[in-house]
């Protein structure tokens, strides 16, 4: 799929262009009733991290929705005003965060916030955005805590929330492995409980039956006891979503024991896949291993090819990393979003559009789909066989049933 | 009965490496009375400078040398660039906050290097040493990896035992740990005795990381498990050689045990009750001295 190509189906989609008119151009008129808005152009604070040590979560990402913009921009920009980016680095540092989301809106006056490429920090601008009534769209933070229950002026979850995660790996287990038991190993954070909450749900719609659950904490040293506890409840299917390194120390245990059953690993836990099978030193536990992806295709599957063909040309200097194209739905959404609320958008206008945004990306799992209780875009995820060489997309798209119902 | 045991084996091999970190820690509380905060990230810089070794296709012992030799003389020169000027130019208490404080900023100054260096984007891991089949006894099962590093840690232990009790140098720097104020008395160059013992002390740090990092694995942040030998050093007293070992590996088993009876969940806080519950019950340790050997820092 070619870029541009993408920006004229989702036009067409919106059904705001027209054959000949591509590009919305609209007679703007002023005055605005909110700030960073102006008949030439709307500013729009873009935020990630740029340094520290979680740079990588969200420095590719941003840049992919930088490239967006900036293509956006070159084909005559939103109902003929441009966008500025006003660029900060928030170090995924919450305290760090909720200074820059500050600043980008009193400092800086931006229309929106576009950023958060993680968590707890992009979490903690809750408060001060719903204050000021300001619009958030995160970049690529999955953002359960902040968008279950969802509040009107946050958004996110691009690359699906751990609900999505955990949902649509016991999808994947019960209808393409046929499991009828379940081991499952996760985090006892947070994040682990709701991906354990949806893991729950949907092994109860699909007739599966947790027979092992364990959650250890994110620094263990020795995971040996969870892994005999799950090796003794003897289940169809090992599942993993725990953070990269006690996924690999389970992984290390799935060896040692031998264990023969599916382990299905959620994205999470597998950062770089050739990274895991040199920590455990070989293939044997890859006979029949899985994982969960929220992009439509391997990272360098032909599905995925345009999103790095488009990364390459915009910034040759980078090799970007498996995050990257987590980071142009969010730049999407923002600019389809503008482009409903009309030639004279206010915040709330905006919002009431993101509210009702749906739309495929050409690089997710699933479509992104919004609505007026609803502010996590994506509820879908693939799934990949590995076999500690070679990686092969499995068919069909699994999707999470469970949004926090009891 | 197999659960329990395989559960207990693997907590002793985990526990020895905890010993081994800890007795770095106590050699330098001893000899200093300071809490060696960067412990930890000095035996994390151990792994990542045995892996850059290994990436300029170096074999493993000169990898495990090379790193274990640099990390000496990082904590070498620590001691001798930064403590020794903190101890000649500051006076009374204020001594102790400041090199506790120092051990601190070397440890960021440790993590901070690493991740600079670009390697905080993955979990990796050395090599192990040790291959082959899983050695069966019963129902459990021995990994060679844990046999080495159980024994590793344990000729390490003796190696150290005999050093510090048979040679010339192991008793002038026993001296300095004891009382070095006396050892100055007898002509022992404490300056250079406490600049070994970082030295030796940062060196058994670096040992016990690439021993034990293709079994925890490694990550800038690994060096949190000083926590772990520090609650060992409680354990077992913290002014006690033999005792802090002993810590060390009924740590590991209790962590396993609880993590085995009670729930995954509870292995991160059961070394903390261990502690509060030592510490209530005998402040010195189980096998340190009478309460007033505690010293305050």
């Amino acid at each position: 799929m070619k870029i541009r190509s993408a920006w004229l189906a989702a036009t067409l989609f919106l059904g705001l262009g027209g054959a000949a008119q591509a590009f919305p151009v609209g007679d703007p008129v002023g005055p605005y009733a909110d700030p960073g808005i102006t008949d030439k152009e709307i500013v729009i604070g873009l935020f990630g991290p740029q340094s520290g040590p979680l740079r990588n979560f969200g420095f590719d990402p941003q840049g992919a929705a930088q490239m967006w913009y900036d293509m956006v921009n070159k084909s005559g920009g939103i109902w003929g005003r441009k966008i500025r980016l006003v660029i900060e680095d928030d170090k995924c540092d919450p305290t760090t965060l909720n200074g820059v989301v500050r600043k980008l809106v009193t400092v800086d006056k931006v229309f929106l916030l576009n950023g958060g490429s993680c968590t707890p920090a992009a979490v903690s601008a809750q408060e001060y955005i719903t204050r000021e009534k300001v619009p958030m769209v995160m970049l690529n933070a999955a953002g359960d805590t902040a968008l279950f229950p969802p509040t009107r002026y946050m958004f996110g979850a691009f690359g699906g929330t751990q609900l999505t995660v955990g949902g649509t790996m016991v999808d994947f287990i019960a209808k393409e492995l046929k499991a009828k038991t379940l081991g499952y190993l996760g985090n006892d954070d947070d994040f682990g409980s709701a991906n354990l909450a949806a893991a729950k749900y949907m092994a109860e719609q699909r007739g599966v039956k947790l027979v092992a659950v364990e959650r250890v904490p994110v620094n263990i040293v020795d995971i040996t006891t969870p892994m005999l506890r799950i090796r003794q409840a003897n289940p169809d299917v090992v599942m993993i979503t725990t953070y990269p390194q006690p996924a690999t120390l389970a992984m290390q245990k799935v060896n040692e024991f031998g264990l023969t059953m599916p382990v299905v690993m959620a994205v999470q836990s597998i950062p770089n896949p050739a990274a895991l099978v040199k920590n455990i030193g070989g293939t044997a536990a890859f006979k029949s291993f899985y994982y969960s992806s929220p992009l439509n295709d391997l990272t360098d599957g032909p599905r995925q090819q345009w999103v790095h063909d488009m990364y390459k040309a915009a910034f040759p200097d980078r090799t970007p990393t498996a995050f990257m194209a987590y980071g142009m739905p969010s730049a999407q959404a923002v600019t389809y979003a503008l482009m409903l609320a009309g030639p004279n958008p206010t915040r709330e206008s905006f919002v009431d559009a993101m509210s009702h945004l749906k739309f495929e990306t050409g690089i997710m799992a699933g479509p992104i789909e919004f609505g007026p209780e609803r502010r996590d875009g994506m509820n879908s995820s693939i799934f990949i066989k590995f076999d500690g060489t070679n990686a092969a997309r499995m068919p069909g798209v699994f999707v999470n049933e469970y949004r926090g119902q009891k | 009965m197999g659960l329990i045991a395989q559960a207990v084996a693997s907590g002793v091999v985990t526990g020895a490496v905890y010993a081994l970190i800890a007795l770095s820690l106590v050699m330098i509380y001893k000899s200093t009375d300071v809490i060696n905060f960067a412990g930890g990230d000095l035996l994390m810089t151990g792994c990542y400078g045995a892996l850059m070794v290994l990436a300029a296709n170096a074999p493993f012992w000169v990898a495990a040398m090379v790193s274990v030799l640099g990390i000496a003389v990082i904590g070498a020169g620590f001691d001798r660039l930064v403590l020794d000027r903190i101890a000649r130019h500051t006076r009374g208490q204020d001594i102790m906050v400041a090199m506790v404080t120092a051990t601190i900023g070397l440890s960021y100054v440790l993590k901070g290097t690493i991740r600079a260096l670009g390697y905080a984007d993955e979990v990796r891991s050395l090599p192990p040493q040790f291959t082959g089949p899983p050695i069966m006894i019963g129902d459990v099962f021995l990994l060679r990896q844990d046999i080495g590093i159980l024994a590793c840690a344990a000729l390490a232990g003796l190696i150290l035992f005999l050093f510090f009790r048979f040679t010339r140098l192991g008793r002038g720097l026993r001296a300095t740990a004891e009382d070095p104020r006396a050892a100055a008395l007898i002509g022992i160059p404490i300056r250079r005795m406490r600049m070994l013992i970082w030295a030796i002390a940062s060196a058994i740090a670096a040992f016990a990381g690439v021993l034990v990092a293709p079994k925890i694995l490694m990550t800038p942040d690994m060096g949190g498990i000083v926590i772990l030998a520090f609650a060992a050093g409680v354990i077992g007293g913290f002014t006690n050689f033999p005792g802090v070992v002993i810590g060390g590996i009924l740590l590991g088993v209790i962590e396993n045990l609880v993590g085995l009876f009670v729930s995954a969940q509870a292995i991160a806080v059961a070394p903390f009750l261990v502690i509060m519950l030592v510490l209530v019950l005998r402040p010195q340790g189980l096998f340190g001295g009478g309460a007033l050997a505690i010293r305050k820092v």
